[in-house]
């Protein structure tokens, strides 16, 4: 049995895109389970453009879950961001999870936005400035609530949704010197630490799709000007091609 | 490509002011535009979700560095529906 899993991240929404997603979108109920949203779903984070996101994403005749991104925490209306989105029946997740119930069996999906940090060998410590401690502590409280997420799911496929990278690999394409403000190791081991079969994120417009985790997950980076096409789909399940 | 002609050869300041405007501009808000520095001026280049952002990132350039020369090369990413879907087993 297979699960079908359609993915996005950083469509940026604002009126002057109101509308390009859709005809895509409309596709969905007959290839996908779910839509994933991998953050920066906003230009400024404020609830006007999430008023765009509800007309673009919601009543779409599939479940849509999200986490947010660094863009829609801009404009600081977090909270009225997650209502146009809970009111318009999509699902945000920071630290939490959720499970699906699918043809193919159920889906766990555990998200957060995730921070920066950087890679092993290549990271902050947290230590020094208040400044610095307070980052790096971001960046691992962060990871922790996916790790407690992710264990907390009892389903059949476990996916990790995030906006930041958990690895390196799928920064590709991006200069070495801002890794560190894409992504962090402590998502990767967030991801390692629980039977997850898929790990999705955004936010490195210019690295490339595909990565593992040191533990061997699959993560692919589904920012939109990566994949170049209005969201892809996953398989999730026992065939092989 | 489009270009637009000046006077001054960018320096490296130039460079990185342009590139703190894209991202921090609220009418522009592009973290995804690189600018790479070449003989004869900048070139920006990347994807955006609509011709007016890529209309009001030439604008708000030139605007505010009327005398920098500035090609673009900025792209508006396609949203058609995927035709193929990867299997993991």
């Amino acid at each position: 049995m297979v699960i079908r899993i359609a993915a996005v991240g950083d469509v940026h929404l604002d009126e002057d895109v109101v509308g390009r997603f859709r005809p895509a979108l409309e596709e969905l109920p007959d290839c996908a389970d779910v839509l994933l949203l991998a953050g920066d779903l906003t230009r400024h984070g404020t609830e006007a453009e999430a008023r765009c996101v509800a007309q673009e994403f919601g009543d779409l005749g599939v479940p849509v879950i999200t986490v947010l991104g660094n863009h829609d925490h801009q404009c600081d209306q977090v909270p009225q961001v997650v209502k146009v989105l809970s009111d318009a029946g999509i699902t945000v997740l920071e630290g939490t999870g959720t499970v699906l119930e699918c043809a193919g069996g159920r889906l766990g999906v555990a998200g957060v936005k995730g921070f920066g940090g950087g890679f092993a060998g290549r990271c902050a410590s947290d230590f020094g400035e208040p400044e610095m401690k307070a980052f790096v502590r971001t960046t691992r409280e962060s990871a922790d609530a996916l790790a407690a997420a992710l264990l907390s799911l009892e389903c059949d496929s476990l996916v990790a949704l995030t906006h930041y990278s958990p690895v390196p690999d799928t920064l590709a394409g991006e200069p070495p010197e801002i890794y560190p403000f894409l992504g962090c190791y402590q998502l990767g081991q967030a991801i390692d630490s629980a039977p997850t079969a898929l790990a999705l994120h955004g936010h490195a417009h210019h690295g490339t799709e595909r990565g593992t985790t040191p533990g061997g997950v699959r993560v692919r980076n589904v920012a939109h000007p990566v994949i170049k096409q209005a969201y892809s789909v996953f398989h999730l399940g026992d065939q092989v091609d | 490509m489009t270009g637009r002609s000046g006077d001054v050869p960018p320096d490296e300041y130039v460079e990185a002011e342009i590139q703190s405007m894209l991202a921090e501009d609220p009418s522009v808000a592009e973290q995804g535009i690189t600018v790479v520095r070449r003989e004869r001026g900048l070139v920006l280049y990347g994807e955006v979700e609509s011709p007016h952002r890529r209309e009001e990132i030439l604008r708000r350039v030139a605007e505010r560095f009327p005398d920098t020369p500035v090609t673009s090369d900025i792209g508006v990413i396609r949203t058609q529906a995927p035709t193929q879907v990867e299997e993991l087993p």
